[in-house]
């Protein structure tokens, strides 16, 4: 592990702390390396309603039923354990699990109508962030990458110049199940260079970029500008393997070239915040995560996707908990998931509010699918993706309605289905990429928006 | 007891040392047990009170369990051998010989331990074919029998085993998720929640599942009970009042008091064998830390 600087930050008991900007030791592959820079993508977002979208991806398939979709009526072996509440939006209830987004339910949108056509995880992960099935290929690029190139457009040729890429994954890493990750984690049929940056951030606050892995000497305080880091690079070019440095290249620069810009340092830095507005999203993964993704709306990142989790798995060793409820469905969400997500999307979505961002910040939660509203022989919920749920605000969108609507059961959608393929192109037409710019990338053939929304 | 000497978080708080804590409805202030902040849970005393086990997440990957000296607030692994399954829901035997916890094995399965802490032989499991979990085990007051949760093949039940994990019998038949027993110091009665009425309320049984008593009426969750040591109330959480906070009544159900009032989370109380003090998680200002709480004689605010 290698510390890239060093922040001073107040505790939330009052003390000191160290935060630090971090990598880890895995470098998966090569993400974000030849993303456009920031400034180029300035022209473009100027024209969106949806300056920055921020995806809150719940990945493992969240039920639905136990969250935004009670079924109080329904038989036993359908409706769970958990109590209803009223929210702010007439008729429209939650489970008891959800306090504060019921609190808030006039700041944005429910679709009860979500529906997909994949039973497993990553084939139904990369519909949801592409809105195409993997196979036959080629996969698809994933929403986040449609509006990097689109913002990017013009200036993709150019080197990139030191700043903010404009695709990031908040997370600990692509999102996978144990056999494999997603294959529309990124640029798909535009290119790995629309790939996603990645960071990581610690239930603390300590974001980290799993990109570098080198140069135990470098840290933002020796290399403040682009010279240093050349000069630092000549350095270690003596100490390291040249063919090492070579794969390095342009990958690494990009990440570097945060490191020496300081409006993406301060982006990061989450000790910048006051103590109150960094506990107020929880010090959960998730929850810092949430926050890290504000700030780099803040600093005019087109498109976040901060991952609920890396592995799909919600109870298994190594695994970090998804939302993949095979077992425990009901302890977990009560115990762990409900909880954590209630508090983050709801003092998002404030702060979002507070600042006055939400009317050009679109954010959206939804996982891959939701789970079976019959309930298990193991006292839990498999797969299901003929009905589930999102969550939409900001953007223009008119919030405080529950769009579409389930069965009975929450088997499958009486009204009209909302699918990914429609979510994506929503997406997109709120950050500016409209129709035709769809159909000049050979993008989201075929999608249409959903009106409700809008 | 198999545990390392590895020192984890710093506890800046003193033992005895009673910090200032909004949100509580009881007299005393609720002397705050660690500062680490790490999400935590299941929170049991041991060895009548000198020690503290509960689970926190290591990593965002890892629940471990811990044990902290109660005079000197040291905090230790609790088990070495833990390597990377989780930990969850430790309990204890009266005698302090057994413990009994969910250990997640593999891929979505955990198994239920029961390990004998004098001795070094090989612990007794409660396992299954296929994904799934036992659930919140405890121990009988005689050191006799294991009660735990666990969906066989529907409905998640109540279960009994010995201290070998065999002699399986299911002792509840209900409708709905059943959960989180606990049994009274005579042994006699197990309390538990049941979700067959459209939420989780609050039962009370004889072990062989005769004269079943519903102790909660409520429209929201009433879970995790504990009965105190001597025998006369039971601590449970609900989200009744708007989030989930902790609450006291009677052995009978009457008599129900919230001793909790901070809009944050307070959850998983378990007695001091003293039944004047509660350990709970309280989650303040978005951190997850151990509150001891004493309930002696004024419990003021009365609940829905």
């Amino acid at each position: 592990m290698i510390d890239f600087g060093s922040f001073r930050a107040a505790s939330c008991s009052g003390k000191t702390r160290r935060s630090f900007l971090k990598t880890s030791s895995i470098v998966p592959f090569a993400l974000g390396a030849g993303l456009p820079s920031l400034q180029a993508v300035e022209q473009a977002r100027q024209k969106a309603k949806a300056k920055s979208v921020i995806l809150l991806w719940l990945w493992g398939g969240p039920s639905h039923i136990d969250m935004v979709d009670p079924k109080p009526d329904a038989a036993m072996e359908y409706r769970g354990p958990f109590g209803t509440i009223a929210t702010k939006t007439p008729g429209m209830h939650y489970t008891e699990l959800l306090p504060r987004m019921a609190a808030r339910s006039d700041k944005y949108c429910v679709i009860r109508s979500m529906q997909t056509t994949d039973s497993g995880h990553p084939g139904a992960g990369t519909i949801g962030v592409t809105g195409f099935k993997e196979s036959p290929g080629p996969v698809q690029p994933n929403f986040g990458a449609i509006i990097a190139k689109h913002r990017g457009q013009d200036e993709l040729a150019t080197t990139p110049s030191s700043s903010l890429p404009p695709f990031f994954y908040v997370g600990r890493g692509i999102p996978r199940d144990l056999p494999r990750r997603i294959e529309g984690y990124g640029g798909g049929t535009l290119g790995k260079a629309y790939d996603p940056f990645l960071v990581s951030c610690s239930d603390r606050g300590e974001v980290g970029i799993p990109t570098l892995k080198m140069l135990p000497n470098m840290s933002p305080k020796r290399i403040s500008n682009r010279k240093d880091l050349l000069s630092e690079l000549d350095v270690e070019q003596h100490r390291l393997e040249k063919n090492l440095l070579g794969q390095w290249g342009h990958t690494y620069q990009s990440a570097f070239d945060l490191l020496t810009d300081a409006k993406a340092r301060d982006a990061f830095d989450l000790t910048k915040e006051s103590p109150k507005t960094r506990r107020s999203y929880g010090h959960t993964t998730f929850g810092q995560g949430c926050l890290l993704a504000r700030r780099l709306a803040q600093a005019g990142v087109p498109y976040i996707q901060v991952n609920w989790s890396e592995y799909v798995e919600t109870f298994t060793p190594n695994g970090d908990f998804g939302w993949d409820t095979h077992i425990y469905n009901f302890e977990l969400l009560q115990d762990r998931h409900c909880p954590i997500f209630d508090r983050a999307f709801s003092t998002l979505l404030d702060d979002l509010d507070d600042r006055g961002m939400l009317e050009e910040t679109l954010l959206v939660a939804m996982g891959e699918f939701g789970r079976t509203p019959q309930i298990s022989n193991r006292a839990a919920r498999e797969h299901w993706q003929h009905c589930y749920f999102s969550l939409w605000a900001g953007a223009g969108i008119e919030p405080g309605r529950c769009i579409g609507q389930s069965d009975s059961k929450g088997e499958h959608p009486v009204t009209r289905p909302i699918t990914p393929l429609m979510a994506g192109t929503t997406i997109a037409e709120l950050a500016g990429v409209g129709a035709q710019q769809r159909a000049e990338m050979k993008v989201l053939d075929g999608g249409s928006l959903i009106d409700e929304l809008l | 007891m198999n545990c390392c000497k590895h020192w984890i978080n710093p506890i800046i708080v003193c033992a005895g040392m009673i910090l200032s804590v909004s949100g509580f409805a009881c007299g005393a202030d609720p002397q705050q047990l660690t500062d680490d902040g790490a999400n935590k849970r299941d929170p049991i005393f041991v060895e009548e009170g000198k020690s503290l086990i509960y689970c926190y997440d290591e990593t965002p990957d890892f629940v471990r369990m811990m044990k902290m000296n109660m005079e000197t607030l040291e905090i230790v692994e609790m088990f070495e051998d833990a390597g990377n399954h989780h930990h969850y829901e430790p309990a204890f035997s009266a005698d302090g010989r057994y413990t009994c916890y969910t250990e997640c094995t593999g891929n979505l399965t955990a198994r239920l331990v029961i390990r004998d802490l004098q001795n070094e032989k090989p612990a007794a499991f409660i396992t299954h074919s296929g994904r799934g979990g036992t659930r919140n085990p405890i121990f009988t007051p005689d050191s006799k029998t294991v009660i735990y949760a666990f969906a066989e093949t529907g409905p998640q039940q109540l279960w009994s085993c010995n201290l070998e994990g065999k002699n399986k019998k299911q002792m509840t038949h209900s409708e709905g998720i059943t959960n989180w027993p606990t049994v009274t110091p005579d042994g006699k009665r197990v309390i538990f929640s049941n979700s067959r009425e459209n939420n989780y309320e609050i039962y009370s049984m004889n072990l062989d599942g005769s004269d079943e008593k519903r102790l909660t009426t409520n429209r929201l969750m009433d879970v995790r009970p504990a009965v105190s040591p001597d025998g006369k109330r039971i601590a449970f959480v609900s989200t009744r009042d708007g989030n989930y906070d902790i609450y006291v009544m009677n052995i009978d159900g009457s008599n129900v008091h919230r001793i909790t009032t901070s809009e944050e989370r307070d959850d998983y109380p378990r007695w001091h064998p003293n039944s004047q003090q509660i350990v709970f998680v309280g989650e303040r200002e978005g951190e997850f830390n151990l509150y001891l709480l004493d309930i002696a004689d004024d419990i003021s605010v009365a609940a829905k």
